[in-house]
């Protein structure tokens, strides 16, 4: 039957794109797709290659760590300001392997999101008992350990000391084909999270969200469901971390595992919207290429005041975010032009 | 008819407030109890301590047999009680459907559920405490009268034998009771057993057929309701000593 039900699913797929692709969030994801998916051929310019579609390929790395944030936080309700844990963790592990053990890129890739699993579940279990602000401490407290662990000169031995792991090969050595690899795995797991936040067990998370006591009164073993919750963060989090290991070609305690990591996923989530997935991702790119600007222009040293103030102030205008706003803009112009 | 819920001793101490002294009590499959006294006489400690979020200083409770002291709350729910709150509490911006969908996903929940599919069964619920033309509205933009319904609706969807109701009738106006007061009793024909709480004589009386007084966190009375309403501590528990005008 399940099989039956699989079959009647697959067969219905492509007239729910089509449905799909005529509304108008459905409509303006497939433009944005198809334009991404022309982008790096723009110019065979080889500065706009490895400086500008690099840039790119940045920004949909730190859209899927921001949406692995956003699905702990704004979906599950359970508020991380250490989610460089994951990242930091999972980089490290990737490139530890592949610097010194010689494994292949993609096993080693594997095994870092894996072991950001793990520390999910190893921190997960004791923070679980924290709720709210306590749990945001909690997760910072962890993140700071494991950043003095790592540059502690004492432990280099073991953790590589401040000067990390370098010397990395890249994704590949092509931009375009670093860039293409990045973007179909973005597109997959921003596929998945939006099934997981749809599902059943989406429902269940949400509900925690809202109110953990309620969803005990009705029989949900919410300790099992946060620390699930917090295990798929931290797959996420970890696939960007090997990613952005990768795409760096090198790793050190503050570049994976500082709090400003954390405070990335928090800054680019919050901006976009939170519980909304793709508002991360439009967060990530509003970030990454503001960044871009201020360095070409010589104010790199203000990037992250001139971040920090466009936080407040989206978040004083515009507490969820700029993502819905800015559609409901979109759609409004779009039916005017339309004649609606 | 066998005893389902049975309550032995149960104390809560606070540091030096006894919430909950020495409180003792049976309820028989497929009654119908009332539990009552003013307010801050231990009715919703009590509550807390059968449905497990918080944990008795002492004494013992059983469910159909099995001893549920100090469990969590979840594993009681999925035992068969299920419980209403005093302050309605909700998953705020899920939909009404959803609201009713978590505890149908709950262990006990899924057993009614595997025939008729999740949404079909929550819709049902939906529908019998009379919410199903709001099933895609959020509750937050709900009335008063509405989230009492949507609690049962929630507490409906774990399939319980026992249903504990805390103040289901607080903060609504005569027209809401009286929907309420319907709802509860054909759950009641159904064959849930119903133990509930009132600070309100009035409303509670005409309902239930057994009622168990408490005040200060101790047991008073567990007789018939003209009998509790005529008895002397009752009385002065709730009027002050010398409560002539009752």
């Amino acid at each position: 039957m399940i099989k039956q039900n699989f079959k009647n699913k697959v067969s219905e797929l492509p007239n729910y794109i089509k449905s799909w692709a005529k509304t108008f969030t459905g409509g303006l994801t497939l433009f944005t797709l198809i334009a991404f998916i022309f982008l790096p051929f723009l110019s065979p310019n080889q500065n706009f290659l490895y400086v500008f579609v690099r840039q790119f390929t940045l920004a949909m790395i730190y859209s899927i760590f921001a949406a692995s944030w956003d699905l702990l936080t704004g979906i599950s309700g359970q508020i991380s300001f250490g989610h460089s844990i994951f990242f930091g963790i999972a980089g490290y592990l990737c490139a530890y392997l592949i610097s010194y053990q010689n494994f292949p890129i993609w096993v080693a890739f594997i095994i870092g999101a894996l072991g950001a699993v793990f520390f999910g579940l190893i921190i997960g279990v004791p923070c679980l008992r924290l709720k709210g602000p306590y749990l945001a401490l909690g997760t910072l407290a962890f993140s700071l350990i494991l950043l003095k662990l790592f540059l502690m000169g004492s432990l280099a031995f073991i953790f590589f000391g401040s000067e990390g792991i370098s010397g990395l090969p890249r994704i590949a050595p092509n931009p375009i084909i670093e860039y293409f690899i990045i973007f179909i795995s973005m597109i997959a797991i921003f596929i998945i999270i939006f099934q997981i936040v749809k599902s059943k067990f989406g429902t269940i998370l949400k509900a925690i969200r809202d109110d953990e006591m309620g969803a005990d009164a009705s029989g949900v073993n919410t300790t099992r469901y946060k620390a699930y919750a917090f295990m798929l963060s931290a797959l996420f989090a970890g696939i960007a971390g090997s990613f952005y290991a990768l795409y760096i070609g090198a790793v050190n305690p503050s570049g994976n595992f500082g709090s400003v990591i954390s405070f990335f996923a928090i800054l680019m989530a919050s901006l976009g919207g939170l519980t909304t997935i793709s508002g991360s991702a439009l967060g990530a790119f509003f970030f990454i290429f503001l960044e871009y600007s201020l360095i070409q222009i010589g104010f790199e040293n203000y990037v992250f005041l001139i971040f920090s103030i466009i936080l407040i102030i989206v978040v004083r205008f515009a507490e969820h975010g700029i993502l819905r706003p800015v559609l409901e803009r979109l759609k409004d112009m779009w039916d005017i032009l339309l004649g609606r | 008819m066998g005893v389902i819920l049975e309550v032995k001793n149960l104390t809560k101490k606070y540091g030096g407030l006894t919430a909950v002294n020495d409180f003792s009590f049976e309820i028989k499959r497929g009654e119908f109890v009332g539990l009552i006294g003013p307010n801050g006489a231990g009715k919703t400690t009590v509550f807390n301590l059968i449905s497990g979020f918080e944990k008795p200083s002492s004494g013992r409770i059983r469910f159909d047999g099995i001893d549920i002291t100090g469990m969590r709350p979840f594993k009681i729910v999925n035992l068969g009680i299920a419980r209403t709150f005093q302050l309605v509490r909700s998953f705020k911006f899920l939909s009404l459907l959803d609201n009713i969908t978590v505890p149908c996903l709950s262990e006990r929940g899924k057993k009614l559920t595997k025939k008729v599919g999740t949404e079909a069964h929550a819709s049902s619920i939906l529908a019998s405490v009379g919410l199903i033309d709001k099933a895609r509205i959020p509750p937050v933009i709900l009335p008063h009268g509405d989230l009492r319904k949507l609690q049962i609706g929630k507490a409906l969807g774990t399939n319980p034998e026992l249903l504990l109701l805390d103040e289901p009738f607080s903060g609504l106006s005569h027209e809401e009771g009286v929907v309420i007061t319907e709802l509860i009793k054909n759950l009641h024909d159904d064959g849930v057993t119903i133990f509930m709480t009132g600070h309100v004589l009035r409303e509670l009386m005409t309902l239930v057929p057994r009622v168990i007084a408490m005040h200060q966190g101790r047991f008073i009375i567990d007789a018939p309701p003209q009998e509790v309403a005529s008895n002397k501590i009752v009385l002065e528990a709730y009027l002050g000593r010398g409560g002539e005008f009752a």
